[in-house]
């Protein structure tokens, strides 16, 4: 086992280098795949907070502009009362699962990418 | 009020125990980091709730709903909101770094020594503003317990807390926290709905969305004040002091003196304090536009606030790390936002309810009561009486968690940050550094205290409102570019955050000198976060960019911020507790 072993491994492989091998060494193709995943990652979380946006904030100007619709009751409790309490619940949760699942799949396929 | 002496004592003593002893299993930072292999992202979800849920949660929201109406329902939203804002853009990057502390990650970072200082001067600043809100409502709380003066409650928790958190309490222990998280649901909770049952529903439908102004019920109601009252009837009414009826004509203002009852007869208009709208239901139950704090722009200014701002909140980032992994961030992220919207579906109940049955608190101006002083006033006997002792034991777990977790990043950042740069290269031992941590957790609760007796005509949640502008305005800009943005350097997220903070300061500080400014573009004043985020953001990206100094090894941060656990890429935490011990 002489010590010069490792570097003569990687000049057989030239060529072949693996991504984990680019990222480890902060190559110019590591960079790539990196920011491949970020791209990807900040895409997807400007996506759900463009949902957010759609969904809850434009709540407050729709109940300014519309005061008819806030005045709408639903089991004799104004609407506008049950829209700012209540539908956080399923709205928030919803937005939130379906992005954690979506983040940690383009996680796990960068993690396959250089596994592989 | 025994009962609720008793339940609160029950309470703060449990906690208390439970902090002390939860300790023995988890004395250094390589056992927390074991420890939470364990932990499932429900608990650390709980955990991250019951430390987070405050007395701006727990009294403020109701208090304010009753004062100015639904628009103060925006604030529920925009606490359990915050936590999206964290989901997507901080959570997992933030976890996978492994800095345990904002001056720690903006040091990291960006390798600035001087930024780390900027980063500790904000975490006091807004961990201190943080604190007032916590202290206030433990003054309030403890008057409804037991009568006693509001300094004598601000006073006691200040010194409990202090006390517990130098002796090393209550650090960090996320059953504890958990604990503390069902405690809060449950005393918010079951009140609400045991009143609902109790009165069928919302009673009295036209003070609530209707043409009525507060007024008291079909008995009258009498109330007894502890010191000499201005109050406005906003419409011509009468009250009954010494045995004489006194009428008054619409808008006039009256007098009222001290320790003696004052009858308002029944189905009357009850005079409100001055500070206090006097709202009929249908403007009252507005979200929106109904009142000058209802106005869409400032509505929006706080929802930005709470958005972003929850992401800077040093005690709450500090609970990521007991998070496995990345992925484990995220996951405890998204059971955050279900526990929270959770317990803020009850608040909204005291706020209505307190309006048609506890008008007094209308006349007293002590509508940050409501939560605590509700069940008694309006359920007379055995029954408000114990749902009053949960309430108050609620409130008091609310302050003890959040005001703790407050101090241990107050007294940290003090001792670890600032202390080591101040003393300027002297060797330091641990012991040393424990007992600098303690003399700071002593003397960081000073501050807050005094602030906190003098703001007793503040509304809690207004209080809590300005710790989020700033966090917002300051620290969500730095995580934000920090994290996503490559060219930041570290001149542009110092100058941005002191940009940003000078602002809002600057913005509420005038605020007061004015006086509460109601009329027009003015309000914002008291709710900064619409200008001074953009400020914060534009100075620390146009800093950055004329700015030659860049960070260096800028690769190696984004591969420490964004790669996946498990590629021996980077070290992990156990790699990093064994080079740390």
């Amino acid at each position: 086992m002489s010590p010069s072993v490792p570097g003569r491994r990687r000049i057989v492989r030239r060529g072949l280098r693996t991504p984990r091998e680019e990222l480890a060494d902060a190559t110019a193709h590591g960079h790539v795949y990196l920011r491949g995943l970020q791209r990807q990652q900040l895409t997807l979380s400007l996506l759900a907070l463009v949902t957010f946006g759609a969904i809850f904030g434009v709540l407050p100007l729709a109940l300014y502009l519309v005061p008819a619709f806030a005045r709408l009751e639903l089991f004799g409790v104004p609407l506008g009362l049950w829209i700012v309490v209540v539908p956080m619940l399923p709205g928030f949760v919803l937005i939130g699962w379906i992005y954690q699942r979506r983040a940690d799949a383009a996680d796990e396929a960068f993690r396959e990418l250089v596994e592989r | 009020m025994i009962v609720a002496l008793v339940a609160v004592a029950g309470v703060t003593l449990g906690t208390l125990g439970l902090g002390t002893w939860g300790m023995r299993f988890a004395r250094t930072t390589s056992d927390l980091l074991v420890a939470s292999r364990l932990v499932t992202p429900w608990w650390n979800a709980a955990a991250i709730s019951g430390e987070y849920l405050s007395a701006a949660s727990f009294l403020g929201i109701a208090g304010l709903e009753m004062q100015i109406g639904a628009s103060a329902l925006w604030q529920s939203l925009g606490f359990t909101a915050g936590y999206l804002a964290l989901l997507l853009f901080v959570a997992a990057p933030l976890r996978r770094y492994g800095s345990y502390t904002i001056p720690d990650f903006a040091e990291a970072r960006l390798h600035s020594p001087t930024l780390r200082l900027v980063a500790a001067a904000i975490v006091l600043v807004i961990a201190g503003f943080y604190l007032v809100p916590q202290l206030k409502g433990a003054g309030l709380a403890l008057n409804v317990v037991i009568g006693s003066p509001y300094w004598v409650g601000v006073v006691v928790v200040a010194v409990i807390v202090a006390v517990n958190v130098a002796l090393g309490g209550m650090r960090g222990i996320t059953f504890v926290q958990a604990f503390q998280f069902w405690i809060k649901v449950f005393a918010i909770a079951v009140p609400a709905i045991l009143l609902l049952i109790h009165f069928g529903g919302l009673p009295e439908r036209a003070a609530l969305f209707g043409r009525s102004l507060p007024h008291a019920g079909s008995r009258g109601l009498t109330v007894r004040l502890g010191s000499r009252q201005r109050a406005q009837f906003p419409q011509a009414g009468s009250f009954i002091v010494h045995g004489q009826t006194v009428h008054v004509r619409a808008g006039g203002w009256v007098s009222l003196p001290a320790h003696t009852p004052i009858s308002i007869p029944p189905g009357g208009v009850v005079p409100v304090a001055a500070g206090t709208p006097a709202l009929t239901g249908a403007r009252w139950s507005r979200p929106v536009g109904g009142t000058g704090q209802g106005a869409p722009v400032l509505v929006y200014s706080l929802l930005i606030a709470t958005f972003l701002g929850t992401m800077g909140l040093p005690h709450v980032l500090v609970r990521f790390y007991t998070n496995p992994d990345g992925y484990a961030a995220r996951r405890t992220t998204v059971r955050v936002l279900g526990l929270l919207s959770l317990f803020y579906l009850f608040p909204a109940i005291y706020g209505a309810l307190g309006r048609v049955l506890a008008p007094q608190l209308y006349i007293t101006g002590q509508t940050d009561d409501v939560v605590l002083s509700l069940p008694r006033i309006a359920w007379p006997g055995a029954g408000g009486t114990i749902l009053t002792a949960v309430t108050c034991a609620g409130a008091f777990a609310a302050f003890l968690s959040t005001s703790s977790g407050l101090l241990v990043s107050l007294a940290g950042t003090f001792s670890h940050d600032v202390w080591p740069r101040l003393a300027r290269g002297r060797p330091q031992g641990a012991s040393l550094r424990r007992l600098h941590f303690r003399l700071a957790a002593l003397g960081a609760v000073v501050i807050p205290a005094l602030v906190a007796l003098v703001a007793q005509g503040v509304d809690i949640a207004i209080l809590v409102g300005w710790a989020f502008a700033l966090a917002a305005s300051s620290f969500c800009p730095m995580f934000l570019l920090g994290i996503w943005w490559t060219r930041l350097t570290a001149r542009g997220a110092a100058w941005g955050m002191v940009a940003g903070m000078l602002v809002a300061t600057g913005m509420i500080f005038a605020g007061l000198a004015l006086g509460e400014p109601t009329g027009g573009a003015l309000a914002l004043l008291e709710q900064p976060a619409i200008v001074s985020v953009p400020v914060a953001f534009a100075t620390m990206i146009g800093i950055s960019l004329v700015d030659p100094l860049r960070v260096s090894d800028v690769e190696q941060q984004m591969l420490a911020l964004h790669a996946p656990e498990g590629l021996g890429l980077r070290l992990d935490d156990e790699e990093r507790a064994q080079l740390l011990a």
